[in-house]
This record gives C-alpha cells, sequence and structure tokens, in this order.
C-alpha cells in the first residue's frame, strides 16, 4: 500500500505543474496583473503601466516570471487583492473553513438521506415507498443547483422562515458561544442540502439497485437458509458490501463539491471560496481570481488522489497494476 | 398461388426501437421533447412579442390576459422569452454535445484502437482535461474573451468538456477490438481509419448516442447555470438560464416568482425527459439482458 501510495502521490507531480502552467499563462492573458495584483486593470493610462511594468519584473523573461510566482506560491505568497488590498492569502484563509464546513454538512446530509431512502427502496422494491423515493430522485437529479436554490430560498427561508436567507453566520452573534455554532449551522443547512441533492440521487439509486441485486446472491440465500433474520442480512451483511463502492465516490464528490459550491454560495450570499471566485471575477480581482482557480484544481487533483488511494485500500488488485 | 415473400431478419435497430416503444416514460419525453423544441422554433409565429426590446409601459407586471405569465423587469413578455429563450438554450446545447461527442469519439477511438504509446499519451491529456474544476475555468476563460457571443461559450465549454466521452469511447473499443472480425479486416490489409470508422465505431455507436443525449441534458444545467450567475449568453440574447437572473435577489424571488418559476420547471422538465430519453434508449439498445 505505501509504495502504491508514493507512486500516486509522485505521479501528481507533472500534473501540478501542467496546472501551474496554464493557470500562470491564462494570468497572463488577463488585464492587469493577476499574478501580485500590483496594477489596477482599470487605471491604465500608459506611463504608469509602464513605469509598473518594470517595477514588477514584467520586462523579465517568462520563465523567470513564472518562476519567481511559483516561488511566492511555495512560500505562501498568493499576490495582493486589487479591491480589498488585502493579501489574497488572508482572504482565502478567512473562506477557506466556510466552504469546507459547507462541504462537510453537505457530506453529512447526503449520505444520512441516501443511505435511509436507498436502503428502504432496496429492501421493500415495487412498494409506494419505493416508487415515491424513486421519483423523488428522477427529480432531484435533474433540477440544476441554482433553480433548487431559489426553490429552497423561497418555500424554506421566505415562506417557512425556518432559516435565513443568506450569509454564515447572524450579525453580532459572539464568536466563542454556542449560539454562534447553532447560527452557523442554521445558514449552512439550505445551501448545504441543495448543494448535495444531486448526490444525494445519485447514491440513493446506487443503494437501492446494489441492495436488490445482492438479494439475490448466494451469500445472501445461505445466510436467510439459516434462519438469519431479515434486518441482519439487509444491514450487515448486504450494506457492508454496497459500501465499498460509495467509498470510492467519496474523492470525486470533493471536485463536484466545490464546483457546485461556486454556484450555490453565490445564490445564498455565502462567505466561502465560491462566492470569492464570482465576485472577484466580477470586480475584476484578478489576482484573486488565479490564486482561488489554482486552489480548487488543486483540491480537485486532491480528491482524485484520495478516489484512488480509497480504491487502492478495498481493491488490493488495484495497487499491483 | 400466393406470393413469396423472402423473410427479413429483424435488425438491431429495429428491435431496439420495438423495446423503445414498450417504455412509456420514454415515448412520453420524446413527445414532450418534440413538442417543446416545435414551440421554440415556430417561436415568431406563435408570440406577437418582442422577446428583447424593453418596454417600459408593463414593467414587473404580473400575469394578465395580455401576458399569460407577466413580465420582466425590462416589462419583456415571459412567454415570449421562454420561446426565444428556449431556441438559444436548445441550439447551444445541441451544438455542444455534437462537438464534445464528436471530439471525444476521435480521440477515444484512436487512443483505444492504437493502444501502447498513442493511447497513453492520449489518455494523460485527457485526464488533465478532467481534472480542471469545469465551471471554474469555463467562467476564467470567458473573463478573458468577455461578452463575445454564443460561439465562444460553445467552443470554450466544449474544449473543456469532451474527457468524459473520450473515457467511454475509449473503454468501448478496448473492448471490442479484441474481437475476430477486426483481426479478419487487419490480416485483409484494411487501414486503420477503416477499421475504426467501418468495423469498430458501428459496433459501439449506440452507447455513444446514449452519451450524447446525456450530454446535451449536463449542457443545459450548464448554460442555464452560468447564465444565471452571468457568465454565460450574453445578457442581451434571452435563453433559459438569462431569464432567471434577476432571481439573484431575494426581492424577485420573493414578490415575483413568475419571472423564475416558469422557465425553472421548464428547464426541470426538458433535463428530466432527456434523461428518461437517455435512459429509456439504453435499456433499448440493450438487448442482450
Amino acid at each position: 500500500m505505501l509504495t502504491y501510495s508514493i507512486r500516486r502521490i509522485l505521479g501528481m507531480i507533472p500534473l501540478l505543474i501542467i496546472i501551474s502552467i496554464i493557470v500562470f499563462g491564462l494570468a497572463k492573458m488577463m488585464p492587469g496583473d493577476a499574478l501580485t495584483g500590483q496594477i489596477d486593470p482599470t487605471k491604465a493610462t500608459p506611463e504608469y503601466l509602464a513605469e509598473m511594468r518594470e517595477k514588477l519584473g514584467f520586462n523579465d523573461p517568462i520563465p523567470v516570471q513564472y518562476w519567481n510566482w511559483v516561488q511566492g506560491l511555495i512560500k505562501g505568497d498568493f499576490g495582493q487583492s486589487f479591491i480589498h488590498k488585502l493579501p489574497v492569502s488572508e482572504m482565502i484563509a478567512q473562506r477557506l473553513p466556510n466552504t469546507l464546513l459547507l462541504a462537510v454538512v453537505s457530506l453529512v446530509i447526503t449520505y444520512t438521506c441516501s443511505f435511509m431512502m436507498g436502503i428502504y427502496a432496496g429492501r421493500y422494491p415495487n412498494t409506494l415507498g419505493d416508487r415515491s423515493i424513486i421519483s423523488l430522485n428522477y427529480v432531484a437529479y435533474a433540477v440544476p443547483s441554482f433553480v433548487a436554490s431559489i426553490i429552497a430560498i423561497y418555500v424554506f427561508a421566505i415562506k417557512l422562515g425556518w432559516v435565513p436567507i443568506s450569509g454564515s453566520v447572524s450579525i453580532g452573534v459572539e464568536d466563542t458561544s454556542l449560539m454562534y455554532v447553532l447560527s452557523k449551522l442554521k445558514h449552512t443547512i439550505l445551501p448545504a442540502l441543495v448543494l448535495g441533492l444531486f448526490n444525494t440521487a445519485a447514491y440513493t439509486q446506487f443503494l437501492r439497485n446494489d441492495i436488490i441485486d445482492s438479494t439475490r446472491k448466494d451469500y445472501v440465500r445461505t445466510a436467510m437458509a439459516k434462519g438469519t433474520n431479515a434486518s441482519a442480512i439487509y444491514n450487515r451483511h448486504i450494506l457492508r458490501n454496497s459500501l465499498i463502492p460509495i467509498v470510492t465516490f467519496f474523492g470525486f464528490d470533493i471536485a463536484g463539491l466545490l464546483g457546485g459550491a461556486v454556484v450555490v454560495e453565490t445564490i445564498f450570499v455565502y462567505p466561502g471560496m465560491g462566492s470569492l471566485f464570482i465576485n472577484s471575477i466580477s470586480n475584476r480581482d484578478y489576482s484573486v481570481v488565479m490564486a482561488v482557480t489554482l486552489l480548487l484544481a488543486l483540491m480537485t487533483l486532491l480528491g482524485n488522489l484520495i478516489a484512488d488511494l480509497l480504491y487502492g485500500v478495498i481493491d488490493p488488485r488495484i495497487r499491483l497494476s | 398461388m400466393l406470393p413469396v415473400h423472402p423473410q427479413r431478419s429483424t435488425s438491431p435497430w429495429r428491435l431496439a426501437f420495438a423495446e423503445f416503444r414498450k417504455n412509456k416514460l420514454a415515448i412520453t419525453s420524446v413527445i414532450f421533447l418534440f413538442f417543446v423544441t416545435a414551440l421554440c422554433i415556430l417561436a415568431p409565429w406563435l408570440t406577437s412579442w418582442d422577446p428583447v426590446k424593453i418596454n417600459i409601459r408593463f414593467i414587473n407586471k404580473g400575469p394578465s390576459a395580455e401576458h399569460w405569465l407577466g413580465t420582466d423587469k425590462g416589462g419583456r413578455d415571459i412567454v415570449a422569452r421562454l420561446l426565444y429563450g428556449g431556441r438559444t438554450t436548445l441550439w447551444i446545447c445541441f451544438s455542444i454535445s455534437l462537438i464534445v461527442t464528436s471530439l471525444g469519439t476521435l480521440v477515444g477511438s484512436i487512443a483505444g484502437y492504437f493502444g501502447g504509446r498513442v493511447d497513453s499519451w492520449l489518455m494523460r491529456f485527457t485526464d488533465l482535461v478532467l481534472i480542471f474544476p469545469f465551471l471554474v475555468f469555463v467562467i476564467v476563460l470567458k473573463a478573458i474573451f468577455p461578452d463575445t457571443g454564443i460561439s465562444i461559450f460553445i467552443i470554450v465549454v466544449s474544449i473543456l468538456g469532451w474527457g468524459g466521452t473520450a473515457r467511454l469511447v475509449r473503454s468501448k473499443i478496448l473492448a471490442e477490438k479484441e474481437n475476430e472480425y477486426v483481426l479478419a479486416a487487419v490480416s485483409i490489409g484494411c487501414k486503420p481509419s477503416i477499421i475504426i470508422m467501418k468495423h469498430l465505431l458501428p459496433n459501439v455507436i449506440t452507447t455513444i448516442i446514449v452519451q450524447a443525449i446525456l450530454i446535451v441534458a449536463g449542457m443545459i444545467t450548464v448554460e442555464t447555470g452560468l447564465s444565471y450567475l452571468g457568465f454565460g449568453v450574453p445578457a442581451n440574447i434571452p435563453s433559459w438560464g438569462n431569464m432567471m437572473s434577476d432571481a439573484i435577489s431575494p426581492e424577485v424571488i420573493k414578490n415575483q416568482w413568475w419571472v423564475w418559476l416558469p422557465s425553472g420547471i421548464l428547464i426541470t422538465a426538458t433535463i428530466l425527459a432527456i434523461n428518461f430519453l437517455g435512459e429509456g434508449m439504453k435499456d433499448a439498445f440493450n438487448t442482450k439482458k
């Protein structure tokens, strides 16, 4: 397992380098200075530009510029936000915990809901309950996240008033109190639910079909013949086998959640990485855009690595090939 | 004497069609999609309202006899915008699906057929395309090439979107090329291009068609989502996503349901119907079961 892990991690390095080169190239194509955020793209008089270009080393050869940029990244220097006059790393440090919280709550909701629905539907196929679950999941699978967000806001935040419309914490709540934690959760639950909708539908569908398939297998028949009670068969024997593929999806979920966060966070005005990205694009704050893009690409890469490693843990054959 | 009809064997397509016809959900979906597409294409004859021109007299009006689903903040009729918007959205998603499927099939079949170093390089390239967070990179590219119309949008999304199809086609070709008819074709001296086009692709085309249909559904999500956020179709061209972009403010969500609900339902229903169609075709082609 160790050699396999090391091989996978080493295999990531060329991808990392290529991603950094592409992000660097895109940043160079953007107006202003997307790498350090020192040139204001809205204030482009020729003298100002020429002076800043000289000062920031833009007249150096491109590889030298790239190298300087990478060196900064390794030291944690993501440049400066033009609009907020803050180091980008500081802005990301503020936002990242929110997005992680959103992703974690979303995963918890996904796993809880899909397990309950999937296990029920798999155990009682073609009943009314199963059919309702399937129909619900077809819709949940089809509805785009922004439509789901709007409907969720309308129903749960506006009509029922159960949760706040936007933000991540109520104003004036103290940082350390229990109220703070509760307020945070209350703000997170609706966007997390919407964010996890697609995965929930996919998992429920998968679990249901897998459980139905397993019911016909020999080991289940043996267990039944020995008089094991049905709940034990379903909850222990079958579920354990169905869990294996789901665990391996986890890594890919990270990528999906980050992409989805861009849309959902913007609609719920939730201060995470996704809304930071959209706001920075709208404000032409390109240094932030490039830093967030790089970070999201890295996290996707990390998600894929986790998926690969989990796969290796579960299926030893993968490690050898 | 009765005329003798030669007995024709049923082709796989005919078998699949017979199977498909039994699937009520899929047939309903086809009818629904046909209906929606026809309405959108016939938009100029179905409504006299202009979907683009601002009309100050009717700003933010609720549904009435004149405007069945009300008007938006520019006083434009929602029904007209739904019809014309559908043209844009469906056209974009259909084009993207076509390009993505062609690119994916090209890369996937070359990688799968030749194998070895060609395969390893092409698949590494595919992995690279797949690793980029899709929405994020579309938005970044849209920021670099701002407001340049529909075609740039189609190209950007297509360039970033073909990875999944390539992988799928490659795996199918890999399995298919082990068959003896491929060996026979090679042994009589067929060129690789002929083998891929004439022998391999027809045997995996059903998988590709189903995938292409499901991509159309996926692209509707992408187009409407991005246009809703303001990074898709330029704001002056009506599309299903653009129509909902006003519903980013809670005030509009709260007080003007007719701005977001009709297009939201139409988008979801269309995606649902395409998914049912795709699933139905997958089942119909899979007659071996």
